[in-house]
């Protein structure tokens, strides 16, 4: 039986795991601050006595884009968003640092700035934003947090806090498996940078659906074309048993 | 079985999601009091099919510099409610009330527990108790007598009555307004009505128009804060990525079938 069956067969499995990354691109293509995954495929040589006939194809997610995403404006004063390459912080289940450039916060019982999963918003001092009660909140462009306390009057502004921003450089970002975008670990804490933030808006899923279309046509052809030689195979096959058969 | 059809069913799911949510926010276009809620997305979990850094051939120094992450789609977390400040509509009637700025009013359910609501539409029943248009006690009760021509209610919510040959208004009682620190918190329940939840925390009783509490105007309907333009627009959006979404079923669907027929 010819080895070919198996190099077809390994393209066809990767193929069938580079759709489901672009699946899930498409998947969340509306989920706001998602960044989508890149996907390549990469020859791995099969070493070993004889010719070197032999290279079967790997699929693996050698990046994140960490492109913008649209900015979709709300109006809503607790929306914020970070322009350029600027993120902000928050605090994940996991007690470390993770990077969001699109936040829909909410204050909690207890007074607690958080994004919408309920991860607490880091101050430029690293620490959760805890905040008094407030009739008014307002985000600045520099992360600024300015609030009215309850009960004064409209004109009596306190500034509280400010957003802990980063500007961290994209080569050294990596999405995690619990999908929160990290530093690469070994890279020095990033200080407090001058990040401009949008207030009343958020940034939608940088996913390119016109991309993510073409990709699975492509990915669904290139599958059939290893399911062809797979079949190709089973008729060499077919034929070599053919030529020792009496009749 | 092929894992790209689970993903983009949960894109497909998700777009459903939203689009309910969108539809009932254009249900209550123009439900007087009605906070606009928006769906919201995260993305789940990844798999490791090939680990970083994991050997690919016999030589120790030939490792995989970044491996295999596999996405598995999307989840819905929400709905937030968006508690914006609606429009408010003058209709001139004297029972009706709208608050401009923060704060709920209190009403009784049937059972005597405290539900919260912006809908001001009051009107008087038989016994001359002040209650919702579904018919709900106001909490602080305010009775009203028979014989009253006018009711005056104050910024501040002090309710006054008129009675004919009577040069003097009697005080009818006092409206309150609570105050949450998290009203996107509360647990909505219909009829424009909201209970107290762990999340949106303990609420604060006030008079209205004192320290943070809104005024109470008098004979104005807050709209609902529904923007349609925007929820039209989220409309577009969502049956577009659905379709997507069910073009990357049908393509997992067509390798299934392509490999069932050829090999």
């Amino acid at each position: 039986m010819d080895r070919m069956l198996y190099v077809s067969m390994s393209g066809a499995k990767e193929a069938l795991l580079s759709q489901a990354n672009n699946a899930n691109n498409l998947a969340n293509a509306t989920t706001d601050g998602f960044k989508q995954d890149f996907n390549q495929f990469r020859a791995q040589h099969m070493d070993g006595p004889g010719w070197h006939t032999r290279s079967y194809s790997m699929d693996e997610r050698p990046a994140t884009d960490f492109s913008a995403g649209p900015i979709k404006v709300t109006g809503r004063a607790l929306d914020v968003a970070t322009k350029e390459n600027g993120y902000m912080a928050i605090l994940t289940p996991a007690g470390d640092e993770a990077y969001i450039r699109s936040a829909s916060m909410q204050i909690t019982a207890d007074g607690q700035l958080v994004d919408v999963h309920g991860n607490p918003m880091l101050n430029a001092a690293g620490a959760p934003i805890v905040l008094p009660p407030v009739d008014h909140l307002e985000v600045g462009i520099d992360g600024t947090i300015s609030v009215v306390p309850a009960g004064a009057p409209a004109n009596e502004v306190v500034v509280l806090d400010q957003l802990r921003l980063v500007e961290p450089d994209h080569r050294q970002l990596e999405k995690g498996l619990d999908g929160f975008i990290r530093q690469v670990p070994g890279n020095a804490e990033l200080g407090q940078a001058d990040i401009r933030v949008i207030n009343g808006a958020l940034e939608g899923s940088n996913v390119n659906t016109v991309q993510a279309l073409v990709t699975m046509i492509e990915l669904t052809r290139k599958y059939e074309m290893q399911v062809k030689m797979m079949k190709t195979s089973k008729d060499h096959a077919g034929a070599s048993d053919k030529i020792l058969s009496i009749r | 079985m092929n894992r790209a059809l689970y993903v983009a069913k949960t894109g497909l799911e998700a777009q459903q999601f939203r689009l309910a949510a969108i539809s009932n926010n254009l249900a209550n276009a123009n439900t007087y009091g009605y906070k606009a809620g928006r769906a919201e997305f995260d993305d789940l979990l990844y798999q490791n099919v090939r680990m970083p850094g994991a050997q690919a051939g016999q030589d120790p120094a030939n490792t995989l510099p970044s491996g295999l992450q596999l996405g598995v789609g999307v989840k819905a977390v929400g709905v937030q409610k968006i508690h914006t400040q609606g429009n408010l509509m003058i209709t001139d009637n004297q029972l009706d009330l709208a608050i401009d700025g923060k704060g709920f009013f209190r009403v009784l359910d049937p059972e005597g527990n405290i539900m919260y609501t912006r809908d001001g539409s009051f009107q008087v029943n038989q016994n001359g108790d002040v209650v919702t248009s579904s018919g709900y006690l106001l909490e602080p009760n305010i009775q009203v007598p028979p014989n009253v021509t006018e009711i005056a209610i104050g910024r501040d919510g002090t309710v006054l009555a008129k009675e004919p040959g009577v040069a003097a208004p009697i005080n009818l009682g006092q409206l309150e307004i609570a105050m949450f620190i998290n009203p996107a918190g509360l647990e909505s329940v219909g009829q424009n009505m909201y209970y107290e939840t762990i999340a949106s925390g303990a609420p604060v009783v006030n008079n209205p128009n004192n320290e943070d509490a809104g005024a109470v105007i008098q004979g104005a309907l807050e709209a609902s804060n529904v923007n349609t333009v925007e929820e039209l627009i989220g409309m577009i959006e969502a049956q577009r990525t659905y379709e997507m979404n069910s073009k990357a079923v049908s393509a997992a669907d067509g390798m299934m079938q392509y490999l069932n027929n050829n090999v």
